[in-house]
Parts: C-alpha cells; structure tokens; sequence
C-alpha cells in the first residue's frame, strides 16, 4: 500500500512538473523539490525508472535531442494529463479521508 | 603521480543487465542531466565540487533504481518467463529440450546414414557434439532474448565454444569417412572393385562425412540466426566504450606521502 501511494505520488509529481511544458530529467528532479519545498526530492536516480515507466505506458513522450551530445526532454501527453487529473482527484481524496481520521484521533 | 578518477557511470554501466541499447540510452541521458544539474547548481552559487557532488548523487542510480529499470527494460520474452515463474528453469529446459531434440535428430540421421555400423565409435561423439551445439546455442539465445544482456566476456566464451564444436564436427565427420574408406578398402581390393561394392563404400564414406558437414553447419547456422543482434550489440558497446573514452573526467593528483 505504501510503496504503491508513493510510486503514484511520484508520477504525478512527474506529469504535474511536465504540465507547465517539455523538460529534462534533472529539471523535472529540481522542480519537484522546489516546487515541495523539499518535502519531495528525486535521488539517486529514482527519477528514470518514473520517467521510463511514464514514458512506457505512454503518459509522457521522451524524445532525443542536442547537438553534440545526446539530451532527452520529456513532455506530457494527453493520456498524461487526463491521468494527471484523474490521479489529483484521487488523492485529493484519500488524504482528506486520511486527514480526517488522524484529526479524529488527535481530537479524543 | 596522478590517479585517475573512476568514471560515475562505471557502475551503472557494469551493475545494469539490460540490453547495450538501453544501457547506452541511459548512461547519456543521466549523463546529460548530472551535466546540467551541476551547471544549475553552479549558476546558483554551488562551489563546482559541491555542485558535482550533488548532482552525480541526484541523477546517479543507486541499487533500486537499477533494480526498476532492469526490470522495466527486460525483453518481453523474459518478463513473461519470469512472471511466470519459470525464471531459473528455462535455461535448464532449453538446454534439455535441445539436447535430446539434437541427439534425437543425429540418431535418425546417423542411423539412416548407414555409419553406425562400422564407425559406432566416432557416431556417438557426432550425438554428443549436436547435443552440445544445442546447449551452447540455448545458452546464448537465452541471456539475449531472456536476460536482454550478453557481455562481451561470455559472449566471446559462446562463440569460442560454438568454433571449438563446430570444427569438433567436421574432423569426426572427416575421421569417420577415413574410417570407412579404411576399412572398405581390403574387401573391395579382394572383390577386384567390383562396381557395386565400391559405390557402396563411397555412399558410407560420403555419409559419414555428410554426417559431419551437417553437424557443422547445424552449428553454424544457428550462430548465425543470432549474429545479427550480436553485431547491432557489439556495435552500440563500441560507442558505450566511446561514450566512456570522450566523458572521462580528468585525472585527479593523489595525496603525497
């Protein structure tokens, strides 16, 4: 359950920073964290198999490009927006559920 | 004297089992990315050694990561074996069902030859040797189409025994015939060479060397039906080993004593 929240946590973080328009892997991991205010951050390279995985199932195009040297900039889909918002309303929720149970059992 | 700095991808690059493709495919993406994340961080005022730290430790993947992306990058084939459970047995079975398909088969062709006769002795080895060709062959289309990744050590390793086998092959097949002309040679020299008991000695001769080309070219073209994707991988570890050689940092001066 809680790998599963935060694996989905993580890619809507993704889509979400991807939303605002195409970047690179380590914008996405530097937008992630600023955006949180560092409540999330991608390390150690936990950010390519999110990405991969988005890519895979098709919510997030990668393409290959620059000069010299090889760069890939990742920009949302229409399947990953609509997962996006689906994902927000899902979440939005569970932790308003969850809120109020931990608020009920700070009250008693 | 100056050390050199191992490069931050090696052990990407060693620990990853996935096909060279994606291996490479990776190591320039992270690369790129630990490459604009410390000019980031530079612009921000991180001193450069900091900056590179930091950003080699956000992009670099660690054992989980390697561990997702090996799993999301393994060839469907292989995903579909392993969710099926039949990870460790496959090879196991492939080799089995090679085996015994190739000596089968070397039997029947052996047995209809005519060979088994006057050379069981060199008949036997020709079944043992396809059963080999089978295996070592199994083994190899496993790691690609299974595992996704051949390295050039085994890969060299296959090959070498495939070669060794194949060239087993055709000296069996050759001593064999040698066998027979050997051994028809006294009874057609006493039958005056009459035309029919020579033709057929040359018809076994020509059999068992038959026997051999066969086995040779049974191992050859099943080399050869899994050449094609060892050159496309020979040639993206090529431009790995580039990729390597154009980014390796600069050397670093070890401490003096």
């Amino acid at each position: 359950m809680q790998v599963r929240l935060s694996k989905r946590i993580n890619e809507l973080l993704v889509l979400a920073v991807l939303e605002r328009g195409p970047a690179h892997g380590y914008q996405i991991a530097l937008s992630v964290e600023e955006r949180t205010g560092g409540a999330f951050s991608f390390q150690h390279g936990t950010l390519y198999p999110i990405l991969h995985r988005l890519e895979a199932e098709n919510r997030v195009r990668g393409e290959w490009g620059g000069g010299g040297r090889r760069r890939k900039t990742y920009e949302i889909t229409d399947a990953g927006r609509a997962d996006l918002e689906a994902g927000a309303d899902e979440l939005e929720r569970q932790f308003r559920a969850l809120m109020r149970l931990l608020g009920g059992t700070h009250a008693a | 004297m100056r050390r050199r700095r191992p490069h931050p991808l090696a052990d990407v690059e060693r620990d990853l089992d996935v096909s060279p493709r994606h291996r490479l495919d990776l190591l320039e993406e992270v690369s790129a990315d630990a490459e604009g994340l410390r000019g980031e961080l530079e612009r921000r005022g991180h001193p450069p050694e900091r900056a590179r730290r930091a950003a080699l430790n956000q992009v670099v993947p660690a054992e989980e990561a390697l561990a997702e992306l090996e799993a999301q990058h393994a060839p469907r084939l292989g995903r579909w074996v392993r969710a099926a459970g039949w990870g460790d047995r496959v090879e196991r079975l492939g080799i089995a069902t090679g085996a015994v398909l190739a000596g089968a088969a070397a039997c029947v062709a052996l047995a209809r030859s005519g060979p088994l006769g006057s050379a069981p002795a060199l008949a036997w080895p020709q079944v043992v040797v396809v059963a080999l060709l089978a295996a070592n062959w199994t083994r190899a289309a496993k790691r690609l189409w299974i595992d996704g990744d051949l390295r050039p050590e085994p890969r060299r390793h296959l090959w070498q025994r495939q070669a060794g086998l194949i060239v087993a092959a055709v000296a069996l097949g050759a001593l064999g015939a040698a066998w027979e002309g050997y051994g028809a040679y006294e009874t057609l020299a006493a039958a005056d060479f009459a035309p029919s008991a020579t033709w057929a000695a040359v018809r076994r001769i020509i059999a068992c060397a038959a026997v051999g080309l066969g086995t040779a070219i049974f191992g050859l073209f099943g080399w050869l039906a899994i050449t094609p994707r060892l050159i496309n991988d020979e040639m993206i570890e090529r431009r790995i080993a580039a990729f390597f050689a154009a980014s390796r940092p600069p050397p670093t001066p070890s401490r003096r004593r």
